[in-house]
Order: C-alpha cells, then sequence, then structure tokens
C-alpha cells in the first residue's frame, strides 16, 4: 500500500499547504497520519520539505531513504534531490519549473539538466507544468493543488476526502477555482 | 472518556499545545515569535477566551505570564529555545516562589539547528531552575502534556518546563479534543515571604526549591507520565523520550522501552529496580547526554552518547545504527545497499523576490564597507553568498554592544577604519534600544560608526509577525513607535531615513554616512515584500540591449537567470515574470537600461 510520500520544493512554492491538504484528505480516510514540514528559515526562497505517512498505525513521522513512495516535486532540482528516497522504481511527480539556487544563478554550478532526464531511467517519472495549469485555471499560485490534483490519480482516497480537505485549508473565496484546477489535473495520469 | 465520541483533528505539535492549553481553562498566554515555536501564539489567538501577546522579547513574555501566575490565572509563555536565554533573568528568581496558578514554560529545541544559532539543550536550563521537564512525543501527547502541566503546577508549586523539538513543533497527527474546563483565579496573594525574592526570603526559597524536587522525584517513581513498554524474555532496556521514542518503535528492537514523559526530575527508586530486572540500559536522546548523566548520576551503569551522536536529529537510520554497535540489533545481512545519492546543488534560504534588504547589501558591498556586524533576522542571510557582508553573527541585537566595542579598542590601538553594523527593526525592539543607549555611554568625536537599521515593519524571519513598529501599514491594535523619532529623543544627532527602494538615493546616503568620521544611524525603510504582498507588474529584460555584466543578476533576486536567446549567442540576462515583484532595483542597477517596467513597455523579445 502507498503511504510514505515527500514533498519537496522551494520555499514560497506553497508546500505547507499540499502537507495539510494530502494529510486531512488521508484522516478523512480514516487513517492514522503523521506529517513533517521543515520549516523556519528555508521559507525565504530555500530547498523546502515535507513528508506525508499514512496507514493502520504510524509511528514516525520521518520516512527512511529506501522507502518512500511517491515523491511530489515542485521544482525539478527537488525532484532529483529526494529521488535517492524512494523504493526501487519509485514514482516520481515533478512540475517542471526551474528555479536557479545561488551558487547557479551566480554561474558556480550548472543546472543539472541531464541528471533531472536520467531519472526516468531508474523512476516511474510523470513530469507536468503545473504552474502553466494553473495559470489557466486562473492563478499561478494554484500550482501547488495542481499537483495534489496528479497526486490524487495514484491514492485510494475518494473526492469528497479530497474536497472536504481542501475546503478546511482554503479560503472560501478560493475554494471553487482550485476545486477546477485539481479536477482538471486529474487528467493528467 | 470514551475515545469513540472524541471529536479527532490532524494538528501540529504547536497547535496541540494551543488547545492544551485552552482545555485547560489557560487564561493568558505570551511569547516571542522564533522557529519553531511561533505558531503556539498563532494558534492560541483562535481561543477568545484566552489572551495572548507576542510581547517585545522574551524577558517581557516571561514576565507578563508570570503577572498572570501571581493573579491566579493559569499561563503560559513560548519560544525558542534561545529566547530562554533572554528570558532566564526573572525564571532563576520566579522559580523560587511558590507561584499561584499554573504556570507554564514552553521551550523549543532545535536539534539539527534548521533555524537557530545555536543547538543549546533546555533540559538543563530546566534542572538549573528547579523546574520539572516534560518531553512530548507527537501532537496527541503534547495535548496531553500540556494540560497534565497546569494540573503539576499547581500540585506542588512548581513552574514546569514543556520541551518540544522542531520536528514535534512542525509535524501534524491525530489529536482527540475535549472541552474546556474553566478555572477560577485564586487572586493576588499576599506573602512577602513566598514572592518578595530577596534574601532571607530567597534563602528560604532554596529549601522550599530542594523540598520541591524531592516531592517531584517521588512523583516521578509510578507517574503515568512514564510508561513502561516490557518485551518478553529482553535483557535490555532503552531508555528514552519525545519524538525518539516514535523513531525507535520504527525499529521494533528486542529489549524493553522506557518511555519517559517526565524528563527531569527522574526517580532514583524506580531506576534501582530496573538496574535489577535489566543486564543493559540504554539511554536514547538527542543533543546532550541530559537523561544519560541523570542515571548515571545515581550510580547506576549506562550507555547512551557511546552509541548516538551529541549532535544533530537522531533519524531512523541513526538509531539503527547505533542499536546495532550497541548489539541490541544485529546487522542486517542481506540489507539493501542504499542508492548512491547524487551531487545536488545546495539551496539555501535567499531574500525574497522584491526583498528591501536586498538594495542596501548590494549598495554594501559596491561600497567595498570593510567591516559590517551583522544580528539576527532575515538579513542574516548576507552572509551567505553573493553578498558575504558580515563578519559576525551572534545573537538577537548583539551588533550594537559589538561595534561599540570593536571602535573602542580600535580607536586605542587601531588602525582605524570605519565600522558598519546593521539591525533588522524587529531586533531593534526586541533587545537593541539597550544597545543603541550604550553607543552614547562615553561617545567621541572622531569615532566612526555607521549603524543601518532595515525597517521593513515586520518580524520577517518567523513569518511576518507584528511588532511595534507594524502600525506604520495597519490599524488597530498594532503600535506605531516611530525608531527615527525614539532614536532623536535619547541624543543622537544624526539619524537619517532612506527609500530602500530608491537605490541611487540610497547609495549615496551610505556612502556619505561611512565617510562621515562620528556617529550616525541610518533608517532604511521598506516595507516586507512577503508580508505586505507587494506585487507589481513585472519587469523584463531587453536582450539586444544587455550587455551580460551581471549587474542585475549580483543582486540575488530570484528570478534573474543568464540565458541563451534565440539568435543571440552570447548568454544574456532574464527574469522569470511568474516570480518577479516588480521592485525595480534590478532595473536600478543595470548600467545600459536594458531591463524596463512591463506597465510602461511593451514586452516582445523575452518570453
Amino acid at each position: 500500500m502507498i503511504n510514505n510520500i515527500i514533498i519537496a520544493g522551494v520555499g514560497g512554492q506553497g508546500l505547507v499547504l499540499m502537507t495539510k491538504i494530502l494529510s486531512q484528505a488521508a484522516f478523512n480516510e480514516g487513517y492514522d497520519v503523521k506529517t513533517n514540514d521543515v520549516i523556519g528559515l528555508s521559507q525565504r526562497g530555500g530547498m523546502v520539505w515535507g513528508s506525508v505517512r499514512f496507514g493502520e498505525k504510524i509511528h514516525s513521522p520521518n520516512i527512511r531513504a529506501g522507502e518512500g513512495d511517491i515523491v511530489l516535486a515542485l521544482e525539478s532540482l527537488e525532484a532529483l534531490r529526494w529521488a535517492h528516497i524512494l523504493k526501487p522504481k519509485g514514482k516520481i511527480i515533478y512540475n517542471n519549473t526551474i528555479m536557479y539556487p545561488t551558487i547557479i544563478q551566480q554561474g558556480k554550478a550548472e543546472y543539472p539538466v541531464e541528471d533531472i532526464a536520467n531519472l526516468k531511467n531508474e523512476y516511474d517519472v510523470l513530469e507536468l507544468d503545473a504552474v502553466a495549469l494553473a495559470t489557466e485555471v486562473g492563478n499561478k499560485q494554484m500550482a501547488n493543488v495542481v499537483m495534489l490534483g496528479v497526486l490524487s490519480n495514484f491514492l485510494p482516497f475518494k473526492q469528497d476526502s479530497w474536497e472536504s480537505a481542501m475546503k478546511l485549508n482554503l479560503k472560501p473565496q478560493l475554494f471553487e477555482m482550485n476545486i477546477e484546477a485539481f479536477n482538471k489535473a486529474k487528467k493528467i495520469k | 472518556m470514551n475515545n469513540d465520541e472524541c471529536k479527532k483533528e490532524l494538528m501540529t505539535g504547536n497547535e496541540a499545545i494551543a488547545r492544551g492549553f485552552y482545555e485547560a481553562g489557560g487564561i493568558l498566554a505570551s511569547s516571542y515569535p522564533g522557529s519553531p515555536t511561533v505558531e503556539i501564539l498563532e494558534a492560541v489567538k483562535g481561543y477568545p477566551e484566552i489572551y495572548s501577546e507576542f510581547s517585545m522579547n522574551e524577558k517581557v513574555a516571561l514576565e507578563v505570564a508570570i503577572g498572570g501566575s501571581f493573579f491566579g490565572s493559569r499561563s503560559m509563555v513560548s519560544m525558542k529555545h534561545v529566547g530562554v536565554n533572554i528570558a532566564s533573568d526573572p525564571l532563576m528568581s520566579f522559580t523560587e516562589t511558590s507561584i499561584n496558578g499554573g504556570f507554564l514554560l514552553v521551550t523549543g529545541d532545535d536539534p539539527g539547528l534548521m533555524s537557530s544559532q545555536n543547538e543549546q539543550d533546555n533540559r538543563i536550563f530546566g534542572k538549573f531552575a528547579n523546574m520539572p521537564i516534560l518531553d512530548p512525543s507527537d501532537s496527541q501527547e503534547t495535548k496531553e502534556f500540556t494540560k497534565a502541566a497546569f494540573t503539576l503546577s499547581e500540585d506542588l508549586k512548581t513552574p514546569v518546563m514543556l520541551r518540544i523539538t522542531s520536528r514535534l513543533c512542525h509535524g501534524r497527527g491525530v489529536v482527540e479534543l475535549c472541552d474546556r474546563v474553566e478555572v477560577a483565579p485564586k487572586g493576588i496573594i499576599k506573602d512577602v515571604n513566598s514572592y518578595c525574592m530577596l534574601p532571607p526570603n530567597s534563602n528560604k526559597a532554596q529549601h522550599f526549591m530542594k523540598e520541591r524536587i524531592e516531592k517531584l522525584t517521588e512523583f516521578a517513581y509510578d507517574t503515568e507520565l512514564n510508561r513502561l513498554e516490557k518485551k518478553e524474555g529482553a535483557d535490555t532496556l532503552i531508555v528514552t523520550s519525545g519524538l525518539m521514542y516514535n523513531n525507535l518503535k520504527e525499529l521494533n528492537p528486542n529489549a524493553s522501552i522506557l518511555k519517559l514523559g517526565l524528563v527531569y526530575p527522574l526517580s532514583k527508586k524506580k531506576f534501582e529496580e530496573l538496574a535489577q530486572e535489566y543486564k543493559n540500559i540504554i539511554v536514547l536522546e538527542e543533543m546532550t547526554a541530559f537523561i544519560e548523566n541523570e542515571i548515571k548520576l545515581m550510580g547506576i551503569q549506562c550507555e547512551g552518547k557511546k552509541y548516538f551522536s551529541f549532535t544533530a536529529e537522531l533519524d531512523v537510520a541513526d538509531i539503527e545504527a547505533g542499536l546495532i554497535s550497541a548489539g541490541v540489533i544485529a546487522p542486517k545481512e542481506n540489507s539493501k545497499v542504499l542508492k548512491e545519492r547524487i551531487a545536488v546543488p545546495a539551496r539555501p534560504p535567499l531574500f525574497c523576490s522584491g526583498c528591501p534588504h536586498r538594495p542596501i547589501f548590494d549598495v554594501l558591498k559596491k561600497v567595498k564597507a570593510k567591516t559590517v556586524f551583522g544580528d539576527i533576522g532575515c538579513y542574516s542571510m548576507a552572509f551567505l553568498p553573493p553578498f558575504e557582508q558580515s563578519v559576525s553573527i551572534i545573537s538577537m541585537g548583539a551588533s550594537l554592544g559589538i561595534i561599540k566595542g570593536a571602535r573602542k579598542a580600535m580607536t586605542l590601538q587601531g588602525p582605524e577604519q570605519p565600522l558598519v553594523s546593521v539591525i533588522g527593526d524587529g531586533t531593534f525592539f526586541h533587545s537593541g534600544i539597550s544597545g543603541f543607549m550604550n553607543l552614547l555611554n562615553q561617545k567621541k568625536d572622531n569615532e566612526n560608526i555607521t549603524v543601518l537599521i532595515l525597517n521593513n515593519s515586520t518580524t520577517a524571519m518567523t513569518g511576518g509577525q507584528q511588532n511595534a513598529g507594524s502600525g506604520i501599514y495597519h490599524q488597530g491594535d498594532y503600535m506605531n513607535v516611530n525608531i527615527k523619532k525614539l532614536l532623536e529623543v535619547i541624543g543622537f544627532d544624526r539619524v537619517r531615513e532612506i527609500d530602500q527602494y530608491d537605490y541611487k538615493t540610497a547609495k549615496e546616503a551610505i556612502e556619505e554616512e561611512i565617510a562621515y568620521n562620528g556617529l550616525s544611524v541610518i533608517i532604511a525603510m521598506g516595507p516586507c515584500a512577503l508580508r505586505y504582498k507587494i506585487v507589481k507588474p513585472h519587469f523584463f529584460v531587453k536582450p539586444e540591449i544587455c550587455i551580460a555584466c551581471k549587474s542585475c543578476i549580483k543582486t540575488n533576486c530570484p528570478p534573474l537567470r543568464m540565458k541563451k536567446y534565440e539568435g543571440i549567442d552570447k548568454m544574456k540576462s532574464s527574469i522569470d515574470k511568474n516570480m518577479c515583484v516588480g521592485c525595480s532595483v534590478c532595473a536600478q542597477v543595470c548600467p545600459v537600461n536594458a531591463i524596463r517596467n512591463s506597465e510602461l513597455e511593451d514586452e516582445t523579445n523575452d518570453k
């Protein structure tokens, strides 16, 4: 059963909201749930990540290297960074946005385009442009919800569980638009 | 209680503390924002029965909570681990009293220093202050322990410390909700012997505290806060607490587990019994050998730091390695070799798009300020490449004392050079004011000091909490202290305000004040781009004009990057319009006017 999910990205991309919605949806399904959110300093454009574990009984919120089921990455380089945590042939869903860390921006290192492209040789990779889809629906900031919509295809949760999790964690005026983004993203498999 | 009837919710550790305080009938909660505990007070704000405030600093916050307790109301103060250093002066005397309303100090420790300047283990502080220390292991227990703390506090007339670590603060788990139980205040007790902490009262208080710890030790013998999980036939006992317990459970070792909830004081009687029962005692704890040392002080043999690191977090794999070396679990012969990690460029934090601090550090770098003393806040990040503009960062407000001391020493021993320090508005209000006044203490002419106050009108690093100067952008409860007027009243005669986004004027002002051979203060104004959601039309690069000098790139704004344009050989600058908030700083530093405002001009070449 799939129950170890890593969410990775760059500070400011809305990862905490993703962890909240995903964990709430799992909770709505009746699972025991534990999460991590590494926040604090890193919210300023630094590396951020979270983990969601759900199942009958969860002890540690941490996912051990080699035991992750899915990496859900909001940025290409961050998908590469976390791939090692997956089980063999684990799933990577990543938004192909490119954000340069300082060292690359300042010309002291290269963006590892090839390594990212090679991920598909070892993992079950699904690449998408979540920002474009979110923009199409109405707001580029919904890229995080688009990612959850794609993820939902691979989790055994009812639509209801997702919708009520989103209702709980989104401003009422943004709810409808986010549901639309979520549902559109479900077509990406 | 019947669990089935309980409403359940997913909560972070921080939210669970707030919930526990609410259910316990809490009345007054104070704090100073600091990761990992900042969301406790933010969650408390959701309960209208409770008065809550982010105070000016941790010392004041602790004193506010003492006031609540002295009235007889249940009171809680929360702060990050280093905050307790600030608050330790009142704490060390308050703990001599017999309190009144239940009192809880929450400290957020940060193993691995995820967002802190040090990794101090505040359990040592709890012992130092003669307080019992509770250490929860998940959100549910965090709520329960918060409530238990108030009963313990009032039963034994003691302040209680709840020690929680970063990962539990931010991690979520399922929490059962209960109703709030109101607790009537007892009113102020007029008893000088118990509350006026000067000799001879404080002499007597030493005995009171000793007896209190003895009672707590008796309580520790069979409290339900601690739990022994026996493993049939095991001759090893693993003593642990907090998140380490849950990490350990993932391994299911062949050992009994003593899970401590009350980590100080420990019951010698209990451990002597356990030492009879078990051949080996292993202590699993993050950071210092606190529990291990307590057990060893009882004359009981145990091991801990021999197997586990004294620093950083201990994850399941670290615990597994430690227990293998301790011989508790067998090395896995067929353990799969973990994949080698591909080296991936690090991504340290950086100033946000549109951050008002960016142009200041770009200027400081350009004017070649030789010595810049940094302080604690978002602007601490200026020590990182590409700015590299801090020679030291120590603690909140420390830059002012440090620049003063360096100045005096340099004047006596030379050679002379201008000194600059940088402090934010939040840190100014927290503990900068006294440092500022001290700059006037024995001030001499011709002592070149330039202090930059970066005023973004919020406590930004911790998520944009209000501070004493936030009223400039807000109405209502917000205070609106004017830093320039305050400094002038104190006696500073050379204080000027500049607009951080007006690059040219800011640069001139900084050059002038650094050149001025005396004490001057520059207040660089500009609202936090994140907190005040500054978003204006984006800028774009005209690649045919760009000369690839990288002046804009050097400002380290996230949307900027060099890229290949069709039909142009050389890499030219570009701006990711999804990330740009239109602050214009890159356009102002461009020497050839290649960066344009999308509102004023059609974007044709850039995508």
